[in-house]
């Protein structure tokens, strides 16, 4: 891993096209400013763990008994997955009415 | 793509894998008869393996998590209203259940190529996100 010294209002450039700045350094809190393409995704770390911690709690390895919603709590159709033909994967845009 | 499994499963591809999955990267999506709205995705090389889902839609008419562009133009599209969009549930025990709102999955109906994608907005979605399940 690089490590890099900056004093307030330094920056780094990363490739050229991200920047990502020291803005405010209050106690052990410290606001970074990135100025990015929009194209380049930028997330907390703790987004990616929570989501990776959640798809790892949610596999399961034997078939496991289905809850059932409230039924006020379903506004939508049936299962779309049910279907034999491509043309009933409609876009849910559609589906939602 | 043409689907060559048995009614009701739908083969897709997520060439990323799951977060924290990265490795299984071919999937089915099956819909078991009594069981909607749920649905399954199961890892495909060990069908054992499976995750619970749900289309968001179904229970929040509003959802709307905000993909890139990039993460759409990956899987084929430009529009998120083209995609089929789902999300995974957490069986937690009797009468409890939560979907992950903050992971959508976005997959491009013709092509069955899919991401798990990460919206900006996800600040606004919870992991947990507590499912109504009926009284037994």
């Amino acid at each position: 891993m690089l490590i890099l010294s900056r004093k307030l209002n330094e920056s780094i450039v990363i490739d050229g096209r991200i920047t990502v700045r020291i803005m405010r350094v209050d106690g052990d809190i410290v606001k970074l400013g990135i100025a990015a393409p929009s194209e380049v995704p930028v997330h907390r770390q703790e987004v990616y763990d929570e989501i990776q911690k959640s798809n790892r709690e949610a596999l399961t390895t034997a078939s496991r008994a289905v809850p059932r919603l409230a039924t006020a709590a379903v506004r939508g159709p049936a299962n779309p997955i049910i279907c034999r033909q491509e043309s009933q994967l409609q876009p849910d845009t559609e589906r939602r009415t | 793509m043409k689907a060559d499994t048995a009614d009701g499963e739908v083969k897709v591809h997520l060439p990323a894998g799951l977060l924290g999955f990265e490795n299984y990267k071919d999937y089915v999506l099956l819909g078991i008869a009594g069981e909607e709205p749920f649905f399954w995705l199961q890892v495909a090389e060990q069908r054992d393996l499976a995750f619970l889902a749900i289309s968001p839609f179904q229970l929040q008419p509003d959802y709307a998590p905000q993909v890139s562009r990039e993460d759409l133009r990956s899987v084929g599209l430009e529009e998120l209203a083209e995609a089929f969009v789902f999300n995974i549930v957490t069986i937690r025990g009797p009468g409890q259940a939560t979907v992950n709102l903050k992971g959508p999955i976005v997959l491009n109906r013709q092509g069955r190529v899919g991401k798990q994608v990460i919206p900006a907005n996800a600040v606004e979605f919870s992991v947990q996100h507590p499912l109504p399940i009926a009284e037994a």
